[in-house]
């Protein structure tokens, strides 16, 4: 019987760690950003749409690439430290006498929820769409800003 | 169609033929949508992340040639999570002989681009007088 625990099982672990290094070294060549996050083929997202999260010093900027769609379409949720980026892309009127030669664009629903590592200030959310980027802005809560601590001699 | 899910559908690297890019950055095949009716082929590209000042389309000897490019990242921040990169847009097509080349427009919103190719349009039958001399 096999046992399929790969990611798990400690035997993979030395293989996981090459490919890893492997990504970094070839990403470092080739100039490739996002080499912080290496993910193994079986476990990348295919969800829709992909989103990269930067943290800056007092917010999370959350941007997702979702061309062609209308501002109405569009969805936005904060619940917690949740966001949900909720959608339709709708395809485009061609006319009743149109063929298609190709269709490569998707269109359909679709929706996407991500857990932010901290707490937010639900109050304070930017979100702009600006040529087909989506560009989500959000302000960490300020019991979760980083505090410097006095230290004081007794 | 329109009651599934959306899947993502991983991006393609596009491989410019010779000679090469003179800037170094990966170039991506951005998904087309092709249709055409009776007066005009129309075709849609999704480049997310460029902005219509920096698409150039290039038209020489029946190849039409679309290069999109983005503007460099604004904020140096760490990644927390990073599903995507962006890149450069590069795709190139053969157009025969139906298309009217001198009538091609092109127009570009949300980071979708629209090229409207009219065909030619034929030939209109006409009778030729002659003149006697």
């Amino acid at each position: 019987m096999f046992r399929w625990r790969i990611g798990r099982d400690p035997f993979w672990h030395e293989f996981d760690r090459l490919q890893r290094g492997m990504d970094d070294l070839f990403g470092a060549l080739t100039g490739r950003a996002g080499t912080a996050v290496a993910t193994p083929f079986w476990s990348q997202a295919r969800l829709f749409p992909l989103v990269n999260v930067k943290e800056l010093p007092d917010s999370y900027l959350v941007t997702a690439e979702i061309p062609g769609m209308k501002k109405e379409d569009l969805e936005i949720n904060i619940e917690g430290d949740t966001l949900t980026l909720k959608g339709e892309r709708k395809p485009v009127d061609v006319g009743e006498t149109a063929s298609y030669h190709r269709r490569e664009r998707a269109t359909g629903l679709f929706q996407r929820s991500l857990t932010l590592p901290g707490k937010l200030d639900g109050e304070n959310v930017k979100a702009i769409y600006k040529d087909g980027v989506l560009t989500v802005s959000l302000k960490k809560s300020a019991a979760a800003l980083p505090k410097q601590i006095e230290i004081t001699s007794d | 169609m329109a009651d599934q899910e959306l899947q993502v559908t991983p991006r393609k690297e596009a491989a410019p033929p010779e000679p090469e890019f003179t800037r170094e950055g990966t170039h991506y095949s951005p998904a087309v949508d092709i249709y055409s009716n009776e007066k005009e082929l129309v075709l849609l590209a999704d480049m997310p992340g460029v902005s219509s000042d920096n698409v150039e389309i290039d038209l020489r000897e029946n190849t039409l040639t679309i290069i999109g490019r983005i503007s460099e990242e604004s904020e140096k921040a760490q990644y927390v999570l990073a599903e995507y990169c962006p890149g450069n847009y590069y795709r190139s097509f053969r157009i025969t002989e139906i298309v009217d080349q001198n009538k091609i427009t092109a127009s570009m919103s949300d980071g979708v681009l629209k090229l409207v190719l009219p065909k030619v349009e034929k030939a209109v039958p006409r009778k030729i007088p002659i003149s006697t001399d």
